[in-house]
């Protein structure tokens, strides 16, 4: 192989195809800005305290809703007739979601994908009742469907389930009548939004002594549902599918050129090639299956998708500065093996990240109601894995920055000695060096951007405004800008460090100089520590020729 | 056909405002729906059957009428947030002269009194909680689902004329594509279109009241709390969504308090319709009458800051709340419990007027040392203890 496509490549070819990525990459960020709108929409649901008249309170079929035929009788919490004909057990919280608007009553679409549900109480203060800031509350959560087809009453049980949950409480000013500041209480997350209506009941019950008893007077409850837009889904799902094919394309022109050649493809190609796949899988739009089947499995298996990118695009990053470490000692093919210590961090990263993963969203899919940091073993679980993640992470990013710095050590080394060689080994010296230079450049500036984004989009929280005419939604634009800036960074990649069919300028006549130019092209020369040593290679070299 | 009903608007307008004293601004008459009857008798959630109690309907101008029949379950929800008002003006009043007493004469006359005839800070005070009030109150009946036109305004499309059929199937579209806005929008919108009828910024007082209810509104816009979660790869924060609490109506009664002992005196600007005030608009694609909220108030004394957006403003002092005056509906301070060891306004000097007062020890049996379990068991012990009460002459 006589060098990669990017340094054959004559600037101006360079300077377009450049520019033709600039121009996909802003209208990922404009498609998002400008088309898409923000990528999830909350709606606030009042509890409806319902009255339960029933015997038997462990019925699932008995539901309490508030619109429709049969729906509840509701009380006031405010006016109960204290301890009469009323127990914890006969008051029921019931949240029919989604709320009506428009004088219509809108249903859920499959677009929506899925569904988070949050509780917030209101929790009054009260003197002789004082509420701790750390307390515990019991929740029996029954969530019900309903379909459009479906008679108004005929709510079915999707998922049951008795939850605690920690509240922690604060109040600046303690006098009857105020509220306590409490935080939100994660209550469940729906991986698919497969129905048209649901219904969460939730009973506060006090089946034990201790259950309950230290919750205070709740006034009301919160709940809110956050689901990711249909317009978004839609966007993001049209930006998938056009992806996904000019990868696949890609991939397959790749791998023929690889084959093309005489020689087997070296560790680097081959590290590309895993990228590309790994962006294949992520780019797969396989969301359009949960349009017609219930797939509640989605949320972790794209959490699982983005996982298996980031570890083949970090594990490419350090294979990519060690190959083009100038100096090196062995001469053999390189293989993976020769990372294992670099790239074990990248593992064990991502291995822990997915055991906590399936702690959480794995068993969420037997019980959306689930939750890993309820429990001081689960949080004590769940928190040694994400400090295992950063750690791991951590740790990466120093066996990168080293290697890097090597790199970089290497090529200012090899600079000096440079007008000293024939002008086969400076080119291809020069050939790497740019290699190197391009994709450090590219990759910085694509983190940096993402990076920078981000935290923009923490700062300024929701909408930007340059003009009063052009609503920029800026979430969905940061979303889909980046997404589409790794894609177009990966297929960057996969075009310009694509083995050249282009012949090395000089003394391309003789197949000893494609033997020599594939050889150093990633087994580099023996070590060369000093002028003289390199000059002294330099010489053995052209006795080769 | 809109411009018919348009018209008809307009002539009822005129016939309304024919009649009724030129002083004040003309809506408020709507308070008394705080007091007529219970809130379940007014609109049954069902739409299309509309039950209105004729006590009620005499309270509104012709306009919340329609306003209450287009919205069914709205009227439970401005009786509720009148009631919620009343009671945080006489919780926050309870230990001022002037105590936030409201009667129960409904026909013609005011619920808070003739207070409301003068441009005074209390009247600045009942306009703003009131206004704050229906705001608080629509928008928990939208989040509770008891409204079911709350409006799903999203901001990229213009919204159309509701009840037809495309309308329908474009709202549909629009919750599918992009969801629904907070219901705070709602509650803010219909409250400018309910409470500020009839205050047509034309008199200096109308004026007035049209600012103090805006700043009502603000006040419940800026007590919300933003509340987040993250639902990004594994539960990070890579995708934040963040949301807006309502806030409980208590610490919008105590904002609008700080801002009552605040207020500004103002008197009209030699300009009329000045610049446009800088206002947090709710609803910014809503041109009809918008231009009554764009004045600008001049401080009466030239020295003094020119009221902002969320300040209360008067016109005129207030009366003195000592003594009974039957021309301005004030009861007086006889008879009142008072503190005295305070020096406050809630001591026995100041709220006596000096007049002094009588001390009295009784007995009282009260609940005491209360255990609450969730939900609805109060464990009390009755309790036997002696008071010192000091009562106004």
């Amino acid at each position: 192989m006589a060098g990669t496509v990017l340094e054959n490549l004559s600037s101006r070819k360079l300077a377009v195809l450049i520019s033709f990525l600039l121009a996909c990459q802003a209208i990922c960020f404009l498609i998002g800005g400008l088309v898409a709108p923000v990528p999830a929409n909350v709606q606030t649901i009042l509890g409806t305290v319902c009255k339960d008249t029933s015997k038997d309170k462990n019925d699932t079929t008995k539901w309490f809703y508030v619109r429709g035929n049969g729906k509840c009788e509701s009380i006031d919490l405010a006016n109960v007739q204290l301890g009469h004909d009323l127990s914890e057990a006969d008051i029921v919280f019931a949240f029919q979601m989604p709320t009506p608007r428009e004088g219509e009553f809108f249903d859920y679409s499959r677009w929506q994908q899925n569904l988070i549900g949050v509780l917030l109480m209101d929790i009054r203060y009260h003197s002789a009742m004082e509420v701790k800031s750390h307390s515990i509350v019991t929740i029996d959560a029954r969530l019900a469907y309903r379909n459009k087809e479906d008679p108004e009453d005929a709510w079915k049980l999707y998922k049951q389930s008795v939850e605690t949950r920690n509240l922690d409480c604060d109040i600046d000013v303690k006098t009857e009548g105020y509220l306590y500041n409490c935080t939100t209480v994660p209550l469940f997350e729906l991986g698919s939004l497969y129905h048209d209506y649901y219904l969460l009941n939730i009973r506060l019950p006090v089946d034990t002594k201790e259950m309950n008893t230290h919750i205070g007077h709740i006034q009301d409850i919160w709940l809110t549902v956050i689901n990711q837009n249909g317009g978004f889904t839609q966007v993001w799902l049209s930006l998938k599918t056009a992806f996904f094919p000019c990868i696949v394309g890609l991939l397959i022109w790749f791998w023929n050129r690889i084959h093309l050649l005489q020689r087997k493809p070296v560790l680097l190609e081959e590290m590309l090639f895993a990228l590309g796949i790994a962006l294949c899988v992520l780019d797969m739009p396989i969301e359009y299956l949960t349009l017609h089947f219930d797939l509640p499995f989605m949320l972790l298996l794209s959490d699982v998708r983005q996982g298996f990118f980031y570890a083949s695009l970090f594990s490419f990053w350090l294979v990519f500065s060690g190959e083009h470490m100038l100096i090196q000692e062995v001469r053999a093919k390189s293989t993976l093996r020769k990372y294992w210590r670099h790239l074990s961090a990248v593992l064990l990263g991502c291995v822990s990240l997915f055991i906590f993963d399936m702690c959480e969203r794995g068993i969420q899919l037997r019980n959306p109601f689930y939750s890993i940091w309820v429990t001081e073993l689960g949080t004590n679980l769940a928190l040694s894995f994400i400090i295992l993640a950063g750690i791991s992470t951590g740790m990466y990013f120093m066996f990168l920055s080293y290697m890097v710095w090597q790199v970089f050590l290497n090529i200012s080394q090899k600079r000096q000695s440079m007008p000293a060689m024939s002008s086969v080994r400076r080119l291809h010296y020069e050939g790497i060096i740019y290699r190197f230079n391009f994709l450090m450049l590219a990759t910085l500036i694509c983190a940096a951007m993402t990076v920078i984004g981000f935290i923009l989009g923490q700062v300024a929280e929701g909408q930007w405004k340059w003009d009063d005419n052009i609503e920029l939604e800026y979430t969905s634009a940061f979303f889909t800008g980046v997404y589409g800036m790794w894609n177009i960074y990966i297929i960057a990649l996969l075009v310009l460090y694509a083995p050249s069919h282009k012949k090395w300028p000089v003394n391309e006549n003789t197949s000893d100089t494609q033997n020599l130019s594939e050889e150093i092209e990633f087994n580099k020369m023996p070590a060369e520590r000093s002028e003289i040593s390199s000059l002294t290679s330099f010489i053995t070299k052209p006795a080769v020729d | 056909m809109k411009c018919l009903c348009l018209f008809v608007l307009f002539l009822c307008l005129r016939c309304d405002g024919a009649g009724s004293k030129p002083r004040r601004g003309r809506g408020s008459m709507w308070w008394g729906i705080a007091k007529a009857g219970e809130p379940n008798n007014l609109s049954p959630l069902s739409p299309g059957v509309l039950y209105m109690d004729p006590a009620v309907h005499a309270t509104l101008r012709r306009k919340q009428r329609r306003l209450a029949r287009e919205n069914p379950g709205v009227l439970a929800a401005v009786a509720k947030g009148a009631n919620m008002a009343v009671a945080e003006c006489q919780h926050q009043f309870k230990y001022r002269r002037w105590n936030c007493s409201t009667r129960n004469f409904l026909r013609g006359k005011n619920l808070f009194g003739k207070i409301v005839d003068r441009g005074c800070r209390e009247t600045a005070f009942i306009y703003a909680i009131t206004s704050a009030g229906v705001t608080h109150a629509v928008s928990r009946a939208c989040a509770e689902g008891s409204i079911e036109s709350c409006t799903c305004d999203y901001s990229h499309v213009d919204r159309a004329p509701h009840r037809s059929r495309a309308a329908a199937a474009a709202n549909v579209r629009v919750w599918k594509w992009g969801g629904c806005s907070d219901n705070i929008g709602f509650g803010f919108k219909f409250s400018r279109e309910f409470v500020d009828t009839g205050e047509r910024g034309k008199t200096l007082r109308e004026k007035m009241n049209l600012h103090n209810n805006e700043a009502g509104r603000m006040h419940v816009q800026t007590e919300m709390r933003q509340e987040c979660k993250c639902h990004g790869m594994s539960g990070s924060c890579t995708v934040k969504t963040c949301w807006m609490r309502l806030p409980s109506f208590r610490s919008v009664g105590d904002a609008l308090k700080d801002r009552f002992d605040g207020a500004s005196r103002v008197m009209m600007s030699n300009t009329d319709l000045e610049a446009p005030v800088q206002r947090n608009d709710a609803a910014p694609h809503r041109v009809p009458r918008r231009d009554r909220y764009r004045f600008q108030l001049r401080p009466h004394n030239p020295d003094h800051k020119s009221p902002g957006a969320k300040d209360l403003v008067y016109l005129e002092s207030s009366p003195g709340f000592c003594e009974k005056n039957p021309r301005l509906g004030i009861p007086g301070t006889h008879g009142r419990t008072c503190n005295d060891t305070s020096i406050g306004v809630d001591g026995c000097d100041l709220m006596c007027c000096g007049r002094g007062y009588r001390t009295e020890t009784m007995f009282v049996v009260e609940r005491c040392n209360c255990t609450f379990h969730w939900c609805c068991e109060v464990k009390c012990k009755l309790c036997r203890t002696e008071k010192v009460v000091h009562t106004c002459l």
